[in-house]
């Protein structure tokens, strides 16, 4: 009987946590990104399916600078809003070859558990305007999605930990409303 | 005057609002964008302003960097932009308003890359906030009295290898022939503009 307890306890602890392939837990203690790529169906997928969650996706890439020095207060973001039913997603723009040499030792470095693509569309001007036609492109760039997937707030250029909440805040408060 | 002119003056006063308004519309605009004359320095101290380029073809403004490795991967494509239109007619000049690359640096990068044509360092990013640039390499082609023809990217691929739409191209050879830019906006990208603090 006690085993049996024993077993049912670990169960519930670890039998079910790791139901979503894709989504890794932002606190677990070991991080191993596993990056995917994403296109233009993945993008629309990904915004039409949100399971009643505000999505919060980042543009980002290696070779940004802005873009690093914000990523720490993205995985912050994240690790704060894991159980709060907000996705937080980041989108590089390296190159899909560069997943393994630079993207995924990027994503480890920064502790950062959350999911990440990387863009495989068209061509850049075809995500920019994917994303946001009012996007001009520049790195990085904040958008929060709501519960039905439509765009409700988009950031341009580096934010930060209370800039970043805003927005989240925002499109709760509108979804509330 | 007589009632009976009136007729006729109406139809004067339509044919001279015609001519007018035909004189006001110029088809190779892109937008309203209207640059100011401006006037920067190369890292030689040489000055440069957009009026001497005033008799060129066109003149191709780029915002360039020496840091960024989007902007580092058109070095070679923008050589062969300037060598292949500058005889053209077209003049070129490179702009740099990143608040942390320093004449030095850009004096070192120019001469690496074999540029011929200017750089000119945007202090305090105030030639870039008038274009309204966002990120480098970005691209506006003006005409002589500043007007913006075209504006966006050189291509659709950082990789040379998988470019398949040369804009910039595309449009310099629309000017050069004398027609319409058909293509006037595209979407550069590329590392931001590292701004000051304003």
């Amino acid at each position: 009987m006690k085993f049996l307890l024993v077993f049912s306890i670990l169960f519930l602890v670890y039998g079910c946590s790791d139901q979503d392939a894709g989504e890794t837990t932002p606190e677990s203690e070991s991080i191993n990104p596993r990056v995917g790529l994403i296109d233009e169906a993945g993008f629309q997928n990904l915004v039409a399916d949100r399971e009643g969650k505000i999505l919060l996706i980042n543009v980002w890439a290696t070779w940004c600078i802005p873009c690093r020095e914000e990523f720490p207060e993205l995985v912050k973001i994240a690790n704060e809003y894991h159980q709060q039913n907000v996705n937080v997603v980041g989108i590089s723009a390296d190159f899909p070859d560069e997943i393994e040499s630079k993207v995924e030792p990027f994503l480890k470095s920064q502790n950062a558990g959350f999911k990440n693509y990387v863009e495989n569309f068209e061509d850049d001007e075809a995500f920019i305007n994917s994303v946001n036609p009012e996007w001009s492109g520049a790195l990085p760039a904040t958008f929060v999605y709501d519960r039905d997937g439509v765009l409700r707030q988009s950031h341009f250029g580096q934010n930060d930990l209370d800039g970043f909440r805003k927005m989240i805040e925002q499109v709760r408060q509108a979804d509330v409303e | 005057m007589s009632l009976k002119y009136l007729p006729r003056l109406f139809a004067v006063s339509i044919i001279v609002l015609s001519f007018n308004l035909a004189n006001c519309s110029d088809v190779e605009k892109s937008n309203n964008l209207r640059i100011k004359d401006f006037t920067l320095q190369d890292y030689n101290g040489n000055k440069f302003s957009l009026s001497d380029f005033k008799d060129s073809t066109g003149i191709v403004v780029m915002f360039i960097a020496t840091q960024c490795p989007v902007s580092n991967a058109y070095n070679e494509r923008m050589v062969a932009l300037y060598d292949d239109y500058q005889p053209k007619g077209f003049a070129f000049v490179g702009i740099n308003s990143n608040k942390q690359e320093s004449v030095e640096e850009i004096k070192e990068h120019s001469q690496k890359h074999n540029f011929e044509f200017p750089v000119l360092k945007d202090w305090n990013n105030v030639i870039a906030d008038q274009f309204e640039a966002s990120v480098t390499p970005e691209i506006y082609v003006l005409n002589s009295n500043f007007d913006l023809l075209y504006h966006g990217r050189i291509d659709n691929s950082r990789r040379e290898s998988d470019v398949k739409s040369q804009d910039l191209r595309a449009a310099l050879n629309e000017i050069l022939a004398r027609k319409p830019v058909s293509s006037t906006e595209t979407k550069a990208f590329g590392c931001t503009i590292k701004r000051v603090s304003k």
